[in-house]
């Protein structure tokens, strides 16, 4: 194809929405892009240093993180996704919202609380003098413990996408090869977990990028990775452009991630907006000792996930209730609700806009780029943070030399915030968002444009009542890692307002962990809520269809 | 869907305008600081009903805080940068984002060493980086420097937290200041080859795991040990009252000090409000609060530390220049990433 034919393919297929597109695209990319021109400015002079002393480790320990986290969620979240979905068993019901809860507990909060079960003289070391076996002691603050406490954390992220999809899809297709004379756990292996691999794979990538922007919990185990390295060649070596060096080669990692996971996607449409009306309460009931067994499993990870390092956190609220507790804290219990609430509805609908424009938007190679916009979630939230500052900055003194505003009226305000948020965690709100469109037929959609609605009509009549379930996923997930959120809250929040994040971070780098023990309960209990409310929502939305 | 968002608009307006209007007719203060202790929420409340001045407060590292700062140039809010290192002061200096603060109070109270040469910062409270041993296992007579802890005496000895940590790089700076870069690195190689486990945890972890026999020897900052022997919590109280303190270094350089910092912001738009707040936090009222509840030494001669330091006795400072820290800093970093200091 000569340029001129691409110019005229490009001059037919451009619609308003790929201009509205590219808007989002641009506000987005903003930051990322800013980060991205001060690349040219080239590396600080320890760059050299980095790659002859440390990078290696950054790598080599990131790279372990992510090989054992995934290892260990994929057990923890698909096993119990399957299980709950497919199988009748005692407790069942309540254990299929519990499996969420661990999703509310940060994961630097759960590093404090585990540190403190290992401690000397922990509930760990008690249980085992209890039974005694004396002076036993699992070291625990090593790469092993990191990765055990990051993944229990989140893999709920997988757990969630995984049973989303085995209630909606998988049943008629088990219900088959039952027919076919295939054992339950055989067609586990052959048929759902081959099938769910792109269910599994979504919250995976989710948990991958977590990891890789976990700060708070890695150093304070001791383990270099990519991102405390940012923040030490940043910081302790006082060279940004170091720091944005080592922050682009994890950006290439994270983008290879992206990549991947579009490849295994590419001949994969699990379109059956049809089969998932079909019968749906048909649960296996096991022989009793296996359901037993079933429930133990699935109590395991609830167990490690939350009770353990919430009694633990109960431990330490007993002894520093007293301090710690007054009205200052009611108030910021409030701002963090507020501020959580008000940024999980922009970035839902950031990520409900930049999804459809993409559908309606006709210019292919849009449709593939727009993926870029979710790639916030890779980059740490100091760096976003950064990414925002300056060019709000800029716009700001632009702004006062033109006397149009006399003081910032972006730095240091809920606006600044609330975009870096949008632009950090706009794959949070897309990927549920993505998926659950992923299962509309598109048929539906194109019947009715075929009956003369337009764009508008169709998104309100056709797709939203059945993406209401991803929307609200969305919504819930956004507000929780925004309660959690701490290192972009700390540089960007407005001076008058404070988080519960920030409270729980300011007594533990206070070396008083035990003081952040009741702001940390407090995250939890206020991410209960919607943790909840999400499954309630999975529930009925199952037992519509 | 329209009226959503005609809500949140409205929402976001409000609380976006919340900290405009309260600004015009008040006189503030806008302070960035790194502290969060208890005792400095005491202090804020204290300044506020003496002095009429609202108090803005920024909590965040130092770094972050300097970032921010050079970022926002002539039009950055903050009247003040409190840090709890010489170091970073130094940082903030060389950045020019400090401007020198003239005040003879100031200049009665703190002695030149624990000051800015050119006036840009002032400490607030002095803090030492001892040795803290094991009591049960080690008598203070075996102790001397801290370059005896490379010895092959205390292999397997030795905690102390990541190099990370402020402390570790300004402690490594202040002796790549006074013996060289050379020895410097041999004594970081020193220490890593006789630490008992690979760095980890905070400075009270390092105490706790003397306390439970991981090694004996722990490197750690005065106020820790008060605060581990004051606390509710009863392994830390034991772990507390396991150890004892060492001074380092007393027959040569002296023991290593810090600071806990203040300086003003260059382009301060309430410089005047920020020089009464730093006589405020230098006057003995002020500086009694920071040695009673958060157990450092007050840079005020006339003030007395705590009971507890006090019965740690006097000991011989390193007088060396707390502007070395911030120079060898980076330096110090690099050393540490050579040895294999995690």
């Amino acid at each position: 194809m000569n340029i001129k034919d691409r110019f005229y393919k490009l001059k037919r297929d451009l619609n308003r929405w790929s201009l509205l597109l590219l808007l989002i695209l641009a506000v987005v990319a903003i930051p990322i892009l800013t980060i991205g021109l001060k690349l040219f400015d080239g590396p600080g002079e320890s760059w050299n240093h980095i790659v002859d002393y440390v990078l290696f480790d950054y790598l080599q320990n990131s790279f372990l993180l992510a090989i054992f986290c995934s290892i260990i969620v994929i057990v923890f979240g698909v096993t119990t996704a399957w299980l709950v979905s497919r199988f009748e068993f005692p407790f069942r019901k309540q254990l299929e919202w519990l499996l969420i809860l661990p999703l509310s507990v940060p994961a630097y909060i759960m590093a404090y609380a585990y540190a403190g079960v290992f401690g000397y003289s922990g509930v760990f070391s008690n249980f085992m003098e209890l039974v005694g076996v004396d002076s036993f002691r699992i070291e625990f603050m090593n790469i092993y413990g990191l990765s055990f406490v990051l993944s229990i954390s989140l893999f709920p992220y997988v757990y969630v996408s995984c049973r989303t999809f085995f209630l909606a899809q998988a049943t008629n297709l088990l219900e088959a090869s039952r027919m076919l004379g295939i054992s339950e756990f055989k067609s586990f292996f052959k048929l759902i977990f081959p099938l769910a691999r792109p269910a599994v794979i979504a919250g995976l990538v989710l948990v991958l990028m977590e990891v890789l922007n976990d700060y708070g919990a890695a150093s304070y185990y001791g383990v270099s990775t990519f991102t405390t390295g940012i923040f030490r060649s940043w910081f302790s070596l006082g060279e940004p452009e170091t720091a944005i060096y080592l922050s682009a080669i994890l950006l290439i990692i994270v983008f290879g991630l992206i990549l991947f996971e579009k490849w295994q996607r590419r001949n994969l449409n699990f379109t059956s907006a049809k089969s998932s009306k079909q019968n749906y309460n048909s649960r296996l009931k096991p022989k009793m000792s296996n359901q037993i067994w079933f429930s133990i499993i699935c109590f395991v990870p609830v167990f490690l996930g939350f009770i353990l390092p919430v009694v633990q956190l109960v431990i330490w609220v007993k002894q520093t209730l007293e301090k710690v507790w007054n009205v200052e804290f009611i108030s910021i219990t409030l701002e963090s609700f507020g501020i959580a609430f008000l940024t999980a509805s922009v970035t839902v609908l950031v990520a409900l806009l930049l999804l459809f424009f993409t559908k309606w938007n006709k210019i292919e190679l849009l449709k593939t780029t727009s993926k870029l916009g979710v790639l916030g979630y890779a980059i740490p939230g100091i760096i976003i943070a950064i990414g925002v500052l300056i060019p709000s900055l800029y716009l700001d003194k632009w702004l006062i030399e033109r006397n149009i505003t006399s003081k910032l009226i972006l730095n240091a305000t809920l606006i600044a915030l609330v975009y870096a948020y949008v632009v950090r965690f706009l794959a949070v709100a897309y990927q549920p968002l993505e998926s659950s469109s992923l299962k509309i037929d598109r048929s539906l959609s194109d019947s009715s444009k075929v009956l003369g609605k337009g764009n508008f009509r169709t998104f309100f009549k056709i797709e939203f009542p059945l993406i209401r379930t991803g929307l609200l996923s969305a919504f819930i997930l956004v507000f929780i890692d925004i309660l959690k959120e701490l290192p972009l809250t700390l540089i960007m929040k407005p001076y008058d307002v404070n988080t519960l994040a920030v409270k729980a971070f300011e007594y533990a780098s206070d070396e008083m962990v035990s003081s952040a023990a009741l702001p940390s309960l407090l995250i939890i209990l206020t991410a209960l809520i919607p943790a909840i409310f999400l499954n309630k929502l999975l529930l009925k939305n199952a037992s519509n269809t | 869907m329209k009226r959503i968002i005609y809500l949140l608009l409205i929402a976001v307006s409000i609380i976006g305008c919340k900290s405009e209007n309260k600004e015009e007719s008040e006189k503030i203060l806008t302070v960035y600081t790194h502290r969060h202790y208890e005792s400095d929420q005491e202090l804020f409340k204290r300044f506020e009903k003496e002095s009429g001045i609202k108090l803005n407060i920024v909590n965040a590292s130092a770094d972050e805080l300097i970032q921010k700062m050079s970022l926002e140039g002539k039009q950055s809010p903050a009247d003040v940068l409190i840090t709890v290192d010489a170091g970073r002061l130094y940082r903030a200096k060389s950045q020019d984002l400090l401007q020198p603060i003239s005040s003879s109070l100031i200049d009665s109270i703190v002695p030149s060493y624990l000051k800015d040469e050119d006036g840009h910062w002032v400490g607030l409270t002095k803090r030492a980086r001892v040795i803290a041993y094991s009591k049960e296992n080690i008598d203070s007579t075996q102790l001397s420097t801290y370059e005896d802890l490379t010895s092959d005496k205390w292999k397997n000895e030795i905690l102390v937290r990541s190099s990370s940590n402020i402390y570790n790089q300004s402690l490594l700076a202040s002796i790549i200041a006074n013996k060289g870069q050379e020895n410097a690195e041999n004594w970081a190689q020193g220490i890593v080859n006789n630490m008992a486990r690979s760095p980890k945890g905070n400075d009270r972890d390092q105490v706790k795991a003397v306390a439970n026999g991981v090694g004996n020897l722990a490197i750690v900052n005065t106020y820790y040990i008060g605060k581990l022997l004051n606390s509710e919590d009863e392994d830390e109280l034991k772990a507390g009252n396991s150890v004892n303190i060492f001074f380092p270094n007393q027959e040569t350089t002296g023991t290593h000090i810090n600071v806990s910092g203040i300086g003003v912001a260059k382009y301060s738009p309430n410089k005047e409000n920020a020089i009464q707040f730093i006589e405020f936090l230098l006057k003995e009222e002020a500086q009694n609060i920071f040695a009673g509840s958060n157990y450092e030494y007050p840079v005020n001669p006339n003030v007395e530390p705590s009971d507890i330091l006090k019965q740690w006795g006097d000991f011989k400072e390193d007088k060396l220049s707390l502007n070395e820290l911030g120079r060898n800093n980076k330096e110090a970093v690099i050393i540490f990433d050579k040895v294999g200091w995690k």
